[in-house]
């Protein structure tokens, strides 16, 4: 356990060197993030300065990721390594201890205030147990002020390693973030549009809590905010239970998870599926959530047409 | 390079540590199980006390398989017509940032499971799946149920004899489909099948199947062509055929190791010779040449950027699967040919926490390798002639709660 933490600590406490000198004048600055939402964000603001791969690419599941040698290889050769942090990326200290690299791993969630997992609080109801668990929620990113906060902790880290960067990386992110403000306000006024009894939302797993703390919404999950375990029985029947009794009309499969537990319970409950989610990862370029801004607006766009079809 | 603030984290780490010491203690474990080659036997070793704990009587010498999780071990006798079924007696609860260790006597469950002649036992998303080669179907437990030493779960229907493999999910069994002109050539294929038996679609072509291993959610068979690389996720299990690279000699993976904690395989190809595969890759497969014909070999679970192949000239070799190339080598035993039977007693590994445990059947001991520096760490005398091998243990919390 305190070699985990150990990793968690280093990891937030890293004091960014920059690379020798004229390094970047001749090559662009090797960006690894841990999944695609934070390579958008990288991109963003690096701009052409900046080469990106995202370990866990479009559709994929960072919950259940299991990282291949040639990840290995690629963190061995990052100028800097993007990680979400709130105990989100399991297989990561699995890489960076494989790949022996000094670059520095960068936690973006910090300064973003995070919520208490409502996994945590239930497990404990259920156990009785008093462990130290992960207890917060990580997916601080489906809230747009939160993704300012990564934004910004982004341009920090790429000017610590890349001074002669830096002015372009403000601009960069300077523009982005008036995108962000404005990507803010559409999703509130968005949800506002939505009759506050009719705001409750159901999901494959709980990873939609930082959303609806910020948007004034209500989501429930049979599976908690790891996608990695089977939804127990009696959440399932709890859950199907409520649906009914509070006529829940609002039910939507997640890009990356099995579909067919929600389907189930669509089916039980007679319930509509009211479309796909995006959660922990942007779609396909082809798709309708590319980009974080699409993805989010995406999001709050499918929830409304389901739960008020008839707002405009 | 990184300046670390290293006031800082002492205090935090030393405020970590107290906060750790107060709620609870640490406990580090590890077993061995070992089978005699010639006697129907199973040795116990506590292998932190270096000293035999348990011997269990089996039928007939055995074959061990252990559980993902390490909490079973199965005895496979092929000679008697069975599997039995032992509680390693470590056992670990997941609380997501660190886990639980309990420790227990190893006991027998008292679970066996008959049928005629059992070979290959694979374990995918908690069922574990045995095929009994003399009827050419498989039975299916979940761990769970094997620890409640209940009966199988359920069986597949009864096929041609023959030299097979099955692969369970929830919802689903990859079987292997024989080559009907003769049983005793390798199986031609895999073909999915429901849980009423009804196959879903054709018979996946791979010929002289023989060998599988999964590495976290990716399943792959090795056939005389290439590999078949299955992904049980989805509504149905998707099948795909990746042929070997053009620029591979002529040979075959008849036997892969699925890596932990980084997703690849390790296979035999020929005699002298493993191959690295990464199906996902552009270039899925790596060659590396041994300096001498491969015994066995073994992933390394907690390193996992290594794995470790004994060769017949008794040296142990590490591989670092990162760079495909070995780094380190050490003699540990006399030299044992791959001439003669190929069933004839030689050495067999397994990675026990920091230890790499290589039995010796001609001296009757189990060697220890420090798996870090590639030294000797001691051996433990059995008797006998020592030879399938599996490790179980790890470390975790334990609670006064």
């Amino acid at each position: 356990m305190i070699k985990t933490l150990r990793t968690v600590v280093l990891a937030g406490l890293v004091s960014l060197s920059p690379l020798a000198a004229g390094a970047v004048s001749t090559k662009k600055l090797n960006v690894v993030a841990s999944f695609s939402i934070i390579g958008d964000f990288a991109r963003h603001v690096g701009g052409d300065r900046i080469d990106v791969r995202s370990l866990v690419g479009a559709n994929g599941d960072p919950h259940v990721y299991e990282p291949r040698p040639a990840d290995v290889r690629t963190i061995a050769a990052a100028d800097i390594v993007l990680v979400n942090g709130l105990q989100f990326e399991g297989f990561l200290r699995r890489l960076i201890e494989a790949s022996g690299t000094k670059a520095p791993v960068v936690e973006l969630t910090k300064g973003v205030q995070p919520l208490k997992s409502t996994e945590q609080a239930h497990n404990r109801e259920r156990s009785g147990h008093h462990h130290h668990h992960g207890d917060y929620d990580p997916h601080a990113w489906q809230a747009v002020p939160n993704a300012r906060i990564y934004v910004k902790n982004i341009v920090d880290a790429f000017c610590s390693i890349d001074p002669p960067g830096c002015t372009t990386y403000e601009t960069n992110a300077k523009a982005y973030d008036a995108t962000l403000s404005v990507l803010d306000e559409e999703i509130r006024a968005t949800i506002a549009r939505i009759p506050p009894h009719k705001r409750v939302v159901i999901t494959a797993h709980d990873a939609f809590g930082y959303f609806a703390h910020e948007y004034g919404l209500t989501f429930l999950a049979p599976e908690g905010v790891s996608t990695d375990a089977e939804a127990p029985a009696s959440d399932i029947a709890s859950l199907i239970r409520q649906i009914k009794r509070d006529k829940i009309a609002a039910i939507f499969v997640e890009n990356i998870t099995d579909p067919r537990l929600v389907q189930r319970i669509a089916a039980e409950t007679g319930s509509k599926v009211g479309g796909e989610l995006y959660s922990d990862a942007l779609s396909r370029p082809d798709g309708p959530a590319a980009t974080y801004v699409d993805m989010m607006k995406h999001n709050a766009s499918t929830i409304r047409k389901a739960i008020a079809p008839d707002v405009p | 390079m990184t300046r670390v603030q290293s006031g800082t984290i002492v205090v935090l780490l030393a405020t970590i540590a107290l906060n750790c010491a107060a709620l609870a203690g640490e406990k580090t474990a590890w077993r061995l199980f070992v089978s005699d080659h010639s006697e129907p036997i199973v040795n116990v070793i506590d292998l932190l006390k270096q000293e035999k704990i348990e011997t269990y009587a089996t039928k007939a010498p055995a074959r061990l398989y252990r559980s993902k999780t390490g909490r079973t071990v199965l005895a496979v006798q092929r000679g008697a017509d069975v599997v039995t079924a032992i509680d390693s007696g470590i056992s670990f609860d997941d609380h997501g940032d660190h886990g639980d260790i309990k420790v227990k006597a190893p006991r027998l469950l008292g679970l066996e499971i008959a049928g005629k002649q059992p070979s290959h036992v694979v374990e995918y998303g908690g069922e574990i799946a045995i095929f009994f080669d003399g009827e050419g179907r498989a039975r299916i437990a979940s761990e769970r149920m094997i620890l409640e030493s209940k009966s199988v779960l359920r069986e597949t229907a009864p096929g041609m004899p023959h030299h097979g493999v099955a692969v369970a999910s929830d919802r689903y069994t990859l079987l292997s489909e024989p080559n009907v002109k003769n049983s005793d050539a390798l199986p031609i294929g895999i073909k999915i099948v429901d849980k009423s038996g009804a196959q879903i679609g054709g018979v996946h072509s791979c010929p002289d199947l023989h060998g599988e291993a999964t590495s976290g959610n990716v399943l792959v068979f090795s056939c005389a062509t290439g590999l078949l690389v299955a992904s049980m996720d989805g509504s149905a299990p998707q099948v795909k055929h990746l042929p070997y690279a053009a620029a591979l000699p002529s040979g075959k993976t008849t036997t892969m190791l699925g890596g932990r904690g980084l997703q690849y395989f390790l296979g035999n190809y020929g005699a002298d010779k493993v191959v690295l595969m990464e199906p996902t890759e552009a270039e899925p497969f790596r060659l590396v040449t041994l300096p001498m014909r491969r015994v066995d070999f073994s992933v390394d679970p907690v390193r996992a950027k290594f794995a470790y192949i004994f060769t017949e000239d008794g040296r142990l070799h590490r591989l670092d699967v990162i760079a495909g190339k070995l780094d380190g080598s050490l003699r540990v035993t006399e030299p044992y040919s791959m001439d003669g039977h190929w069933n004839d007693p030689r050495p067999r590994l397994a990675v026990a926490g920091d230890k790499i445990a290589v039995t010796d059947p001609a001296r009757g001991v189990v060697s220890l390798v420090d798996a870090m520096s590639l030294t000797k760490a001691g051996e433990i005398r059995l008797g006998g002639t020592p030879f399938n091998i599996v490790a179980v243990g790890g470390s975790g919390q334990t609670h006064d709660d």
